[in-house]
């Protein structure tokens, strides 16, 4: 029986920042699924210590919202340091983390993108929120691959009410088969189309796909909560940046804030937490944690939650014991899944030198493109078996230090100004966004040699694409490229084929899987409720414990799914169960 | 801090004067007639020794913290660039009257692998730009008549229209002319010209496209026999 590495003699529960506070369950990350966890807890009146790796952060006094690119360096253009730009609300991370390398096994590619900010990546993530419909999570009842999740879409159905309502998503309901519609009353209105989205609109429904308004995580009527403020979105200011108005949802404008003012949260920023202790009787006492000048702690609760994300909390236990904590299913750390993604870009020349307006609005698609084959696919015609979405680009962006006009300027002198007005504004793009499937050659396990600046072993990354996925983007590709030639356009992405177009692991930024949930401990992590098989008092609430990944974006998802492992892990508190 | 090292001047400035069109020049004899374009040769650069603004800069107030080492007359090399690339008209100033030579100094000085890619390039281009102007009229391209600019951007501007000696001065155009767009169009007066209208909070309701916007794109969808759509 592999043993757990004792606690090291620095540790020191009087000299933690937490020391003061005594708290009932301790909350590892302070994202989405961290944000989530401490806010399902304190408001039901439970003690709970966040410890977020990363800086304090405050989005209303440092969110950019209406600053120009003109003033930013390099005109806003991403660079090694902020690989989503100048701008984006990301600090001290990206694809590299300072002192906190990963590693890649020999012949595998994977990008692990990381924030170290109380907030995690919902200060800068996309927001695009897709319920997951009834055949995600029985992948594997209707074609054999993969793994079905212990719950039905039932069971987390009043959950996605919860947290829509919560969260504010746009949207309609459209009754599309596995697009599940929110219940009446939840959904605020969608944002006007654009006309780059509009021609997609059209281009697509001559080729008869069909197109609805996209959901976005963000409010569009002002929520007037006494601790958590939200102003309507007032359509400018790129939601990546974070929101300092809490128009977009983020965990530090909403999540955080309403768990603070219960006076139950205590929040611990710069605690970077190495692994999970276990008392004698193997349930988990706490964690121990690095702070910023690599001093260790002790922190202490009755029951332990990790949401580090799905390759931190892989990371923490397979740190915390030799052969990994919560590991007898030997799953940890296996069956990593991203979305897959590639990207079709276009001219139509039907939209050169088209009448201006402002075309801001929100940051992602006002339509987007859902799966639409399903019964294609059940009937067997094609060459892959899950779906995939596109999301519709192409707009009048604030101009940065890359114009983007097709290349289709050319020479100099005043035809090249008419050419920029001419173009600019003529491009769409069609990104494709598509379900994986777990497979055994895509993991996460401990870098044998490398350690961080912690002194933790690092991960190291195992990656492979199978033949699904790659069959699915080939598909993807052609679609689209089908669908800008009916607009008349011409492909600007080069033909390539799949295998080099499909983006690298890790690279939509997805991790999802590592500690999967299930209806058995021989072949899972958790149960449905993400508590760990092998811990009673450890539970996971991350994207860890998604066993399917579906093509949809898995962030509402996982708080939806977070909100009920703690409605769970709260009602066994209070019963004296943990 | 220089971007181009004393030794690294004298080292090329030693490769140029065994080129054919120096022989030129030190005759004073400019001479057209020469068959062939100057001989393109990539600069050898000093490191950058700056760092980046890091991981974590304070994103409200901007600032660039990598010195801007070209001194001004290296910078006005490029500005009669500027003027014939982004010539005035009724809808917007000439490159060469906004700070672009200060955008393109802040672009090639950045530490960072892309801009250290173009300072190569947009470099080496300047130095071909007077090695060829010489070739061409006897004086750097800062002394020559525009007549004399234009013949040599016409040479190497167009893309169906660059001689094979030209290729590489052409790249180095077009990444010059790149940056030129982006440096002018994302300024107040660039996006005032290209009709940029974002960046503006909305009360209420998203407005959409306005009516014209509308007509304009299915009148386009008309064109290539696809049914209109509405705004809504």
């Amino acid at each position: 029986m592999p043993q757990q590495k004792p606690v090291s003699p620095t540790v020191s529960k009087a000299a933690s920042g937490a020391a003061a506070f005594e708290p009932d369950v301790i909350v590892v990350g302070s994202g989405a699924g961290g944000g989530m966890a401490a806010y399902v807890l304190t408001l039901a009146g439970i003690k709970t210590l966040v410890l977020e790796a990363g800086r304090a952060y405050d989005p209303q006094a440092e969110t950019p919202m209406l600053n120009w690119n003109h003033d930013a360096p390099l005109r806003g253009n991403s660079t090694p340091d902020k690989h989503f730009g100048y701008y984006d609300a990301t600090v001290n991370g990206g694809w590299e983390v300072p002192g906190e390398p990963y590693t890649c096994a020999p012949g595998s590619t994977f990008k692990w993108w990381r924030s170290r900010m109380v907030g995690g990546r919902t200060n800068h993530w996309g927001r695009h929120v897709p319920r997951f419909g009834p055949y995600d999570f029985k992948p594997r009842s209707r074609d054999g691959l993969g793994m079905d999740w212990p719950i039905s879409y039932a069971d987390l159905a009043p959950y996605y009410d919860r947290t829509e309502l919560l969260v504010g998503v746009s949207g309609t309901n459209e009754g599309l088969e596995n697009h599940p519609d929110s219940s009446p009353g939840i959904l605020h209105p969608p944002a006007r189309p654009r006309i780059p989205e509009l021609a997609i609109k059209a281009g697509a429904t001559a080729l008869g796909i069909p197109r609805v308004p996209a959901c976005q995580a963000g409010v569009f009527q002002p929520i007037a909560h006494p601790d958590a403020p939200r102003q309507a979105c007032y359509y400018a200011s790129p939601c990546g940046r974070g929101c300092s108005i809490g128009a977009a949802f983020q965990s530090t404008t909403s999540l955080l804030p309403m768990a603070m003012a219960t006076g139950k949260l205590r929040l611990v920023s710069d605690a970077m937490v190495a692994r999970v202790i276990l008392d004698k009787s193997g349930k988990a006492r706490g964690v121990e944690y690095f702070d910023k000048a690599g001093r260790s702690h002790l922190a202490t609760a009755r029951a332990v939650v990790l949401a580090a994300s799905a390759c931190d909390t892989a990371r923490i236990l397979l740190n915390s014991r030799d052969g990994g904590l919560a590991n007898s299913s030997g799953q940890l750390g296996r069956n990593l899944m991203d979305t897959t993604g590639t990207n079709v870009t276009a001219h139509i020349p039907a939209l050169e030198g088209r009448p201006r307006y402002n075309e801001d609005g929100m940051s992602v698609a006002h339509l987007y493109i859902p799966w639409w084959l399903y019964k294609e696919q059940a009937a067997g015609k094609l060459d892959f078996p899950r779906g995939y979405h596109y999301e519709l680009g192409g707009r009048f962006g604030m101009p940065g230090a890359a114009l983007p006009l097709s290349g289709r300027e050319d020479g100099y002198g005043a035809s090249l100004k008419d050419d920029a007005r001419r173009y600019y504004g003529a491009q769409i793009s069609l990104t494709v966004r598509g379900e994986m499937i777990p497979n055994a050659d895509s993991y996460c396990e401990l870098d044998p040699a490398v350690k961080d600046k912690f002194g933790l072993p690092v991960l190291r990354f195992h990656w492979r694409w199978s033949q699904h996925e790659i069959r699915q983007i080939a598909h993807g590709i052609k679609t689209a490229r089908a669908i800008a030639e009916r607009l008349g356009g011409t492909v600007l992405t080069p033909e390539m084929p799949p295998e080099d177009a499909i983006a690298v692991g890790g690279w939509i930024i997805h991790e999802l899987g590592t500690a999967r949930m299930g209806a058995k401990a021989s072949d899972s992590v958790t149960d449905d409720f993400g508590r760990t098989w092998d811990v009673d008092n450890l539970v996971i609430t991350d994207g860890s414990v998604f066993p399917a990944a579906a093509h949809k974006n898995p962030t509402l998802t996982l708080m939806a799914l977070a909100w009920r492992s703690m409605d769970r892990l709260a009602d066994r508190l209070r019963k004296g169960e943990v | 801090m220089t971007a181009i090292s004393r030794r690294d001047t004298l080292a090329w400035m030693a490769a140029a004067a065994a080129s054919p069109y120096l022989a030129g020049q030190a005759q004073g004899a400019p001479n057209a007639a020469i068959a062939g374009a100057s001989p393109w040769r990539d600069m050898v650069l000093t490191p950058l020794k700056a760092r980046g603004y890091g991981k974590d800069a304070k994103l409200t107030e901007p600032s660039v913290p990598w010195p801007l080492p070209l001194r001004p007359p290296r910078r006005g090399q490029w500005r009669p660039a500027a003027g014939l690339i982004l010539p005035a008209d009724g809808r917007s100033p000439s490159a060469d009257s906004l700070p672009i030579d200060a955008f393109i100094d802040e672009w090639i000085s950045a530490p960072y692998p892309q801009q250290r890619e173009d300072r190569v390039t947009v470099l080496s281009g300047l130095a071909w730009l007077d090695a060829e102007s010489r070739r061409r009229a006897g004086k750097d391209f800062t002394q020559v008549d525009d007549a004399t600019r234009r013949a040599i951007f016409d040479a190497i501007a167009w893309k169906d229209r660059i001689a094979p000696d030209y290729a590489k001065p052409a790249q180095f155009f077009a990444r010059l002319r790149a940056l030129m767009l982006g440096g002018f169009y994302s300024l107040p007066e660039g996006m005032a010209d290209i009709g940029y209208l974002g960046n503006t909070p909305i009360a209420g309701d998203y407005p959409g496209p306005t009516d014209e916007a509308l007509a304009h794109l299915n009148l386009g969808l008309a064109r290539i026999g696809i049914k209109p759509v509405s705004a809504g």
